[in-house]
């Protein structure tokens, strides 16, 4: 196994009386695509709202290349190169598609106090952005406002947002969400390319995809860890059929 | 280009050039320069608001404070029997009231909304208490400001300040100024990080910006340049009082500016003329002339949903 990126210990998170998480304790490696699956009210999103910063664990630590970090601000995550994608879109509606994206390289890049240079006369940031938004295939619609461009390709910038942060930790939550066969068949290639350079914590419903892509599975269920293994362990473990795939014939 | 918009761009041929004119059209007189020169600057303090409010989505209701403060730090630091330099406290001025601006942004920012909108109230309503309920700064009725400063600058002496209509090129000179100075930051790097925070401030964390330090620098800017506004206001009648910075001060402007088309920094120059058009126009049509001007004011807000700049674009580009 290569090197661990992300490890957590024995996390919770209480909404008062609920345990919307408890005693989570997973570690996710380098270049490995780890998927979190579970019916709804699992906590996957609780998860990753925990592993961005955007919550504060109630306890249990969060640990990036072995350093504690479930103290720090939450923007203080992003600057560590652990990037996420939203599962409700979450962009600059009113911004061109490169826009977005120049904003997200634009941190790493520096310069954002720099009061008198003019944002698009940078090559090298605007280059960054624009290769961001060639990666999930939307090199055409650069200029488009972001408002414009179809729900799908808002999700396929979303995730060109987060890889032109330069990160090493991609958190994707539902990227295929409301897609429609090709689009989702466009991101199931894109990520398995970018599972060769990144870890990646999926949190996804689309099963077929989720199998086809991942390298280990978790399973929870109402906040707790279920299962973690390998696509044909966690197919055939009984425990994991009966929490999950086998109460009927509906697919989540 | 700096002026993108083509309504922008015939706002400033026409508005700035007209401007320059005007004196000359008014042949000395000096009651209307005055006015003039007083709209002038309330639109510069319009426009600090608007690049609070539009550009960076912070909506406050308590922006006159440093209106008035620009006032009073003038008369608190100035030496009473001299006349001081007007760049030297320009600079002192500004720099003073952005140190106010970074701790009471320090505080107010922690909030956003109404909360916002509230606590910048009550900030404001404490500062003007204060100087309506104190003796040395001459309480309700305010103080006076017997010396203007003199302008020289590398000793050449520029501009007299008790001519009007020096005193009104330089209003002319400071809005525009502000203008193009609003204008480049907003098209810079740093400018696209506030327009990200407006936009979607959760966002703009994810990706690993701390927006509190973008919100606090913009709020900073925009207090300063409202405050050198009230210092040149306090120094046209040569008397600052606690009005200034009353509630409905900050209330004025914020009806200018979105009468004017909040975001587009030069809707507020439209927004305080058009403001103080329809103000000067009710006052000598009746006695009641706030009835008339509430009126018209809620009647232009309905009708121009993005005020008059918005109008001036849509116009514009139906024609191209």
């Amino acid at each position: 196994m290569s090197q661990v990126m992300i490890e957590t210990e024995g996390l919770c998170k209480h909404w008062g009386g609920l345990k919307a998480l408890d005693d989570i304790s997973l570690t996710f490696a380098d270049k490995e695509l780890h998927s979190i699956v579970g019916p709804n009210g699992a906590g996957k999103s609780t998860l990753l709202n925990l592993l961005c910063g955007t919550y504060k664990p109630t306890s249990g630590r969060i640990l990036h290349k072995n350093e504690p970090i479930d103290s720090i601000k939450p923007y203080a995550f992003a600057r560590r190169g652990i990037g996420r994608s939203f599962q409700k879109t979450n962009i600059y509606p009113s911004a061109t598609c490169l826009e977005n994206c120049a904003i997200a390289a634009q941190r790493y890049m520096g310069g954002s106090f720099n009061f008198l240079k003019p944002r698009n006369k940078e090559p090298v940031l605007l280059h960054i952005a624009e290769e961001a938004l060639h990666k999930v295939g939307l090199g055409h619609r650069k200029d488009t406002v972001a408002a414009a461009v179809s729900y799908g390709e808002q999700r396929q910038l979303e995730i060109a947002m987060v890889l032109a942060t330069s990160p090493c930790v991609l958190l994707l939550d539902e990227p295929m969400a409301g897609m429609g066969h090709e689009e989702s068949a466009l991101i199931i290639e894109l990520l398995k390319q970018l599972k060769k350079e990144y870890c990646i914590v999926l949190v996804e419903h689309d099963m077929d995809a989720v199998f086809e892509l991942s390298d280990l599975i978790t399973v929870m269920v109402n906040g707790q860890h279920l299962v973690t293994g390998t696509v044909d362990a966690v197919r055939e473990d009984p425990r994991v059929k009966e929490a999950y795939l086998g109460q009927g014939d509906e697919v989540y | 280009m700096l002026f993108q918009k083509r309504s922008e761009r015939l706002f400033i041929w026409i508005f700035f050039p007209l401007m320059l004119m005007m004196p000359l059209f008014l042949d000395g007189n000096i009651f209307y320069i005055n006015k003039l020169s007083s709209i002038l600057i309330f639109a510069l303090f319009v426009m600090s608001l608007d690049y609070l409010v539009g550009r960076c989505g912070l909506i406050t209701l308590g922006h006159a404070m440093f209106y008035g403060l620009g006032g009073y730090i003038f008369y608190i630091i100035a030496p009473q029997n001299e006349a001081v330099n007007f760049w030297v406290y320009t600079f002192y001025i500004c720099v003073i009231s952005a140190a106010i601006a970074l701790i009471v942004g320090f505080l107010v920012l922690r909030t956003s909304g109404i909360y916002m909108i509230m606590i910048t109230l009550a900030i404001a309503q404490m500062f003007f208490y204060y100087f309506s309920d104190s003796m040395e700064f001459g309480g309700i009725d305010g103080v006076f400001l017997y010396l203007k400063p003199e302008t020289s600058f590398l000793g050449i002496k520029m501009f007299d300040l008790d001519n009007p209509t020096h005193f009104y090129y330089l209003c002319l000179f400071s809005l525009f100024n502000t203008l193009v100075f609003f204008k480049v930051i907003m098209a810079s790097k740093f400018g696209r990080v506030v327009d990200a925070t407006r936009e979607n401030p959760e966002r703009t964390t994810a990706l690993g910006y701390n927006v509190f330090v973008f919100r606090l620098a913009s709020y900073v800017i925009a207090s300063a340049l409202g405050a050198y506004a009230g210092y040149l206001f306090s120094m046209q009648y040569g008397f600052v009082n606690p009005s200034m910075l009353s509630w409905q001060t900050s209330g004025t402007a914020l009806v200018m500016l979105i009468l004017g088309g909040m975001g587009s920094i030069y809707g507020a120059i439209l927004g305080t003329f058009a403001y103080e058009g329809l103000h000067y126009f009710f006052e000598h049509l009746t006695e009641h002339w706030m009835l008339f001007m509430g009126s018209a004011i809620i009647l232009m807000v309905i009708l121009l949903k993005k005020g008059i700049a918005g109008y001036i674009e849509k116009l514009l580009e139906k024609r191209s």
